[in-house]
């Protein structure tokens, strides 16, 4: 056997450019089909990873898929929002611990989360520098955030406004950076986080201002009536949040119906979850409930609906592959009529042979197979990473 | 050639699709202390009381006001705002007591709002000012009076969330919780209890008080109280005394009940008028002697002066 499979070697490293371009082919036509698919998982797994993390979400009835981008990913327009008293359902159904979130502000693209502290907890977020945020008009950035800005603990960032030609339109505010978050891997890295009182600042359904009852702020006044004051539009609004001024920032309206834009909701257990479900199955709802692992399912379905296509493609091109190697072993036989009728002259069996052929072509399968198992192994090692990288860009 | 035949399963094996089913999460994932004392965080000292008397050594309680401010208007720093939000409970008047904690980033699941259960009895302080932006701006909210723990059953009803939330933190101590409330509960109720006996005469006498501190104390007991703000150790202004004057012209009280002693000299003035004067501590902060229920039996003796108890 050993000479056999010398004398198989001795041909192909002989023969070595077509025995490359064969062995090439080979590996070609094992891997591509199968690391494709094991590329295509792993981006599937990466994408919804974040999404399986988050058992249930509940938003204003309209579109699940903005809902769940928007809650996540902090991507897609900003959903339709709904009242606080959704979040207080939550909290009060003993269900499930809630965490309202309000995103619709940012600074230079980076979007601002409103939400409580609860919400680090759940991400696993970690303050790497500085400390949390204790009071309103601070706020803590994510990774990315701090390196892209250029900002860290004692720095301040500012509220890009809504819309450049809305000059009566939401103030920008200054916020104090307290803390940097450590690198989270993952949209947090991007965002900027800050109690929701102080979003609902942003949104101008908090403020502070003179007080109004004061001799000094009579400019102000529009009205008087015993001890009600209705003040004018010339009252200025304090635009950052500071030691001298914070107690005089205050909540118009109630509670119950400021804005939020989702509400992530943890459920204690499975049961807890189906009757926590169960309860915005009424049409007239005004809230609806997504689990975001079944949407991001869904959307992914059909993103890599095309990769079954490919895959196709893949496997008719291998086949194709194969069926050019094969006449290219047959026409080297022919080819080597001389040489083969020299090892029958020699005292070769035809069996012997034979094994040398056959050898031959093994050799070359089992190097191409051998190559496309490493390659599909350092796919699966390193291909989360590349993905990694290709979804951030 | 098992080694290439290993590593061929391994690649087939990559290619199958994960199966991991997802999992519900109990709690938002934050390690809550479950052995050792709970750490409470509260923010005066009659929450202080009840949460050492409900809790006992299952409770570590803490209060870092200084003890010459008046919690109510304390403004805390970063560093004690973090002490708060690393607490496993942190327990808050209500009824805009401690107004700094609205402008401060808390845990809000290990927030207990002790006022929750009575928001509907809140009372409207008089006089307060509110204010709209434009005519159809929605106003802010008057000013609510806030030393609930003044009427004993109110503050009973705060003792109860305070207990409420240590089972909920700590649900196999259960038992010695509801045994240390209960203990409370018969406290309160029996300060109560004499109050109603002391003030059951009280009718429609006319009484003052040096501060707006007194609301739910005077409902409780159906007081006829009006108060003024005057400040125990700080002369008042000439024009202070005329509105107390005039006040008293229609209002003809005979005592001025105090949140601390007043000088010798506020006394005697109040004496020329015919006024006398009567300490009844609302122990905010910690009490620079006895503590919580020591005071307010102190306090009933006091009030004695003004309803005799024969």
């Amino acid at each position: 056997m050993k000479q056999i499979l010398y004398l198989a070697w001795r041909y192909l490293a002989y023969h070595r450019f077509k025995t490359l371009i064969l062995i090439t082919a080979i590996t070609l036509i094992f891997y591509v089909p199968v690391g494709l698919r094991v590329l295509v998982n792993q981006s599937a797994e990466q994408l919804t990873a974040r999404a399986v993390g988050t058992p249930l979400v509940i938003g204003a009835k309209g579109s699940p898929l903005e809902l769940v981008l928007n809650t996540l990913y902090f991507g897609s327009d900003v959903p339709a929002t709904m009242h606080y008293t959704q979040f207080e359902r939550v909290a009060e159904s003993e269900l499930a611990s809630a965490i309202p979130v309000y995103t619709r502000f940012n600074v230079q693209g980076h979007p601002i989360v409103g939400t409580t502290l609860e919400y680090q907890s759940f991400r696993g977020l970690e303050i790497a520098a500085g400390r949390q945020m204790a009071v309103l008009g601070e706020c803590v950035v994510g990774s990315r955030v701090a390196a892209a800005l250029g900002v860290g603990p004692g720095d301040s960032v500012i509220s890009s406004p809504e819309s450049v030609f809305d000059i009566a339109g939401v103030y920008p505010l200054k916020m104090n950076v307290a803390g940097v978050l450590d690198f989270a891997d993952g949209p947090d890295d991007d965002a900027i986080f800050v109690d929701i009182k102080t979003a609902w600042i942003i949104a101008g359904i908090g403020h502070g201002h003179q007080d109004l009852a004061q001799p000094g702020a009579v400019a102000g006044v529009l009205s008087r009536d015993d001890n009600e004051i209705v003040a004018n539009a010339s009252v200025m609004q304090y635009n950052e949040i500071t030691e001298e001024n914070r107690g005089s920032f205050h909540f118009h309206g109630e509670l119950s119906d400021y804005p939020v834009t989702a509400v992530i909701a943890v459920p204690q257990d499975q049961r807890s979850s189906a009757l926590l479900q169960g309860r915005y199955q009424n049409t007239d709802d005004v809230a609806q409930i997504v689990v975001p692992e079944g949407v991001m399912n869904e959307l992914l379905a059909t993103v890599l609906t095309v990769q079954r296509f490919v895959v196709a493609g893949a496997v008719l091109l291998g086949l194709a592959t194969l069926a050019s190697a094969s006449l290219v072993f047959a026409l080297s036989l022919r080819l080597r009529r001389r040489e083969i009728d020299t090892l029958f002259r020699i005292g070769g069996s035809r069996a012997a042979v034979a094994m040398v052929m056959a050898s031959e072509i093994v050799v070359v399968l089992a190097v191409g197979a051998l190559l496309a198992a490493t390659l599909t192994l350092a796919t699966r090692e390193f291909g989360a990473v590349l993905i990694r990288l290709l979804i951030r860009m | 050639m098992n080694r290439i035949a290993g590593v061929l399963l391994l690649a087939v094996a990559a290619c199958s699709p994960s199966a991991d089913e997802p999992t519900i999460r109990s709690g938002i994932g934050e390690t809550r202390n479950t052995s050792g004392p709970l750490v409470v965080y509260v923010v005066n000292y009659p929450l202080l009381y009840f949460a050492e008397r409900i809790g006992g050594a299952a409770v570590q309680a803490e209060f870092p006001a200084p003890l010459l401010d008046d919690p109510a208007y304390w403004q805390p720093g970063p560093v004690r705002i973090a002490e708060y939000q690393a607490a496993d409970v942190i327990v808050r008047n209500g009824a805009t007591y401690a107004k700094w904690i609205d402008l401060v980033t808390l845990p809000e699941s290990k927030v207990v709002d002790t006022s929750t259960r009575f928001s509907d009895g809140f009372i409207t302080v008089e006089g307060a000012a509110t204010h709209s932006h434009g005519p159809e701006g929605e106003h802010t909210h008057g000013e609510t009076a806030f030393t609930t723990w003044l009427d004993p059953l109110l503050a009973i009803e705060q003792a109860g969330a305070i207990r409420d939330a240590f089972v909920a933190a700590r649900r196999d101590r259960e038992a010695y919780f509801d045994t240390n409330f209960a203990a409370l509960q018969s406290d309160l109720e029996a300060l109560d209890a004499r109050l109603v006996w002391l003030t059951r005469n009280a009718g429609d006498t006319p009484l003052l008080a040096s501060h707006p501190v007194y609301q739910y104390f005077a409902r409780r007991y159906g007081l006829n109280l009006e108060s003024v703000h005057f400040e125990p150790d700080d002369m008042p202004d000439e024009a202070a005394w005329s509105a107390l004057e005039q006040l008293v012209a229609s209002h003809p009280a005979r005592w001025m009940i105090w949140e601390g002693p007043p000088s010798d000299d506020i006394v005697d003035r109040l004496m020329s008028m015919g006024i006398g004067s009567v300490v009844y501590a609302p122990v905010g902060n910690r009490p620079a002697e006895g503590d919580f229920l020591a005071v307010m039996q102190q306090n009933v003796l006091n009030l004695q002066t003004i309803f005799p108890p024969e």
